[in-house]
């Protein structure tokens, strides 16, 4: 194999200046859920696939975006409704309002860095210029808190959409390495973490309340009417 | 992007020193060399970035998101000469990676005219002391000789580990002036296996130091600046205890077919 990480285009879509939307499995898999819902809403379609030998269908690691240098999982493939493909990021579009949502997937130890330039690399060729993360932090406050790349964009949350910063601390796996290489890419990124109680046994286990109110937050910001 | 060094001006130095104080042993390289960062009013001038670092990335308190990194601070002294610190939130995790990253800053100051390497490390030992010694390794027998005149005694045997080791060997194999002090530590861990910073090895460290690059420092706030300090990496350490907390391994073997 030539590449470690590569993506394979599935569709195209007419996109003015789109605003890209990323989330993960990741605390209460908060961004998963988020992501599932919007690509829901919007009708959005797949446009790409990104794949890398980095990313295990098995973890060896609980939760999944805890990677440890020592556990880097196990390849293999997951099979869905029959079908065989391996573990992927993958990038829906939607026209109105211009979207691309990325549903994304934790790289091992040795490929988080890898995978989240390739996804920015990806964005950038698309002309994203903004990126909405979404995740969980573990909280017992039911409140969205923000954080960003710029002062600037840090006060455009607080005034516009009355997002204030909250959380500070660690912020690991694919979602949080997309939103603080995003700025070396050249775009700007915030992010919107959705205060949740974590499952000490398991970590992932779906908040839907706290992924209702983050989504709720999201559609504020881009504009949908209930 | 293994390793990417970014100035942030431009970049004219004269009479390139190099000193390197990376997080290791009980902060001494860091505490040290980021003190001096303070006392002398140094410049950001460079970021070094790298896939090497633990993937993670901060929030900060004032909801500024950060990478993993670290910094190049120059400060021009009246002679003319330009003393780099090199310091930073990690350090590489890995051999390949503190390899990487040390070359390629070494190479990055070579190619700057850089004229001697400092870097700051920690010796730990179980003697009981008053004072901590100062011990030295150095790339060539006159600047061991040197390092003495100016209170540090030769390191017999031990071993260095992480980049500030890798770059005093680096600079060795590419002629170039190097020298290493590790200050004595007793090394004590946190509960949570983290070490505790030690602003007294730091301070002798920074006696022989300073002595060595006739550098003037204040010393008398080194007390409140160690306090601050020590609140700050309270913070990295408290971030690390976290992250390994959440690295609990589930204890699932990995299964072809589940």
């Amino acid at each position: 194999m030539e590449k470690e990480t590569w993506i394979e285009r599935r569709g195209d879509a007419e996109l003015i200046e789109p605003i890209a939307v990323v989330g993960s499995p990741g605390l209460r898999s908060i961004g998963k859920l988020v992501m599932g819902s919007l690509i829901a809403k919007t009708k959005a379609t797949l446009i790409a696939d990104l794949y890398s030998t980095h990313m295990p269908s098995i973890y060896q690691t609980k939760p999944s975006y805890a990677a440890h240098p020592m556990l880097p999982g196990s390849g293999g493939v997951i099979v869905k409704s029959g079908e065989a493909d391996f573990p992927k990021v993958q990038f829906y579009a939607c026209s109105t309002p211009s979207l691309i949502i990325t549903k994304g997937y934790h790289a091992n130890f040795e490929g988080q860095y890898e995978v989240a330039i390739k996804v920015l690399d990806f964005l950038a060729e698309n002309h994203v210029r903004r990126i909405i993360v979404v995740a969980g932090y573990g909280s017992k406050d039911k409140k969205i808190c923000g954080a960003a790349t710029s002062k600037e964009l840090v006060a455009e949350m607080k005034e516009k959409y009355n997002i204030d910063i909250g959380y500070s601390g660690p912020f690991m796996g694919f979602s949080g390495l997309v939103f603080g290489l995003s700025k070396r890419k050249g775009m700007e990124a915030l992010c919107l973490f959705a205060g949740t109680e974590p499952k000490e046994d398991d970590l992932e286990f779906p908040d839907k309340e706290a992924s209702d109110r983050a989504l709720d937050k999201l559609h504020k910001i881009l504009g949908f009417h209930e | 992007m293994n390793v990417e060094i970014k100035m942030l001006n431009e970049f004219t130095p004269s009479q390139l020193i190099l000193v390197c104080g990376l997080p290791g042993t009980a902060y001494i390289g860091k505490l040290s060399v980021d003190y001096l960062i303070q006392q002398l009013k140094a410049e950001l001038v460079g970021e070094v970035y790298s896939k090497y670092f633990p993937p993670f990335v901060v929030i900060r308190e004032d909801g500024l998101v950060e990478l993993l990194r670290n910094e190049l601070h120059q400060f021009k002294d009246e002679s003319g000469r330009t003393i780099v610190f090199l310091t930073g939130n990690s350090q590489a995790y890995s051999p390949e990676g503190q390899y990487e990253i040390a070359d390629a800053v070494l190479e990055w100051a070579i190619n700057n005219g850089v004229q001697r390497v400092y870097s700051i490390a920690a010796y730990i030992t179980e003697r009981p002391f008053e004072a901590p010694n100062v011990y030295c390794t150095t790339t060539t027998l006159a600047l061991l000789e040197e390092a003495k005149a100016h209170g540090a005694q030769l390191l017999d045997n031990g071993v260095i580990g992480g980049e500030n080791g890798i770059i005093t060997g680096l600079a060795k194999k590419k002629n170039v002036e190097g020298a290493c002090l590790l200050a004595e530590t007793h090394g004590y861990q946190a509960p949570t296996g983290e070490y505790v910073i030690d602003p007294r090895a730091a301070k002798a460290a920074l006696k022989v130091l300073t002595s060595m690059l006739n550098l003037k420092v204040d010393m008398e706030p080194m007390a409140k600046q160690v306090a601050q300090m020590d609140e700050a990496i309270a913070k990295l350490v408290e971030i690390e205890r976290r992250i390994q907390k959440e690295m609990a391994v589930s204890g699932k073997k990995p299964a072809y077919v589940t």
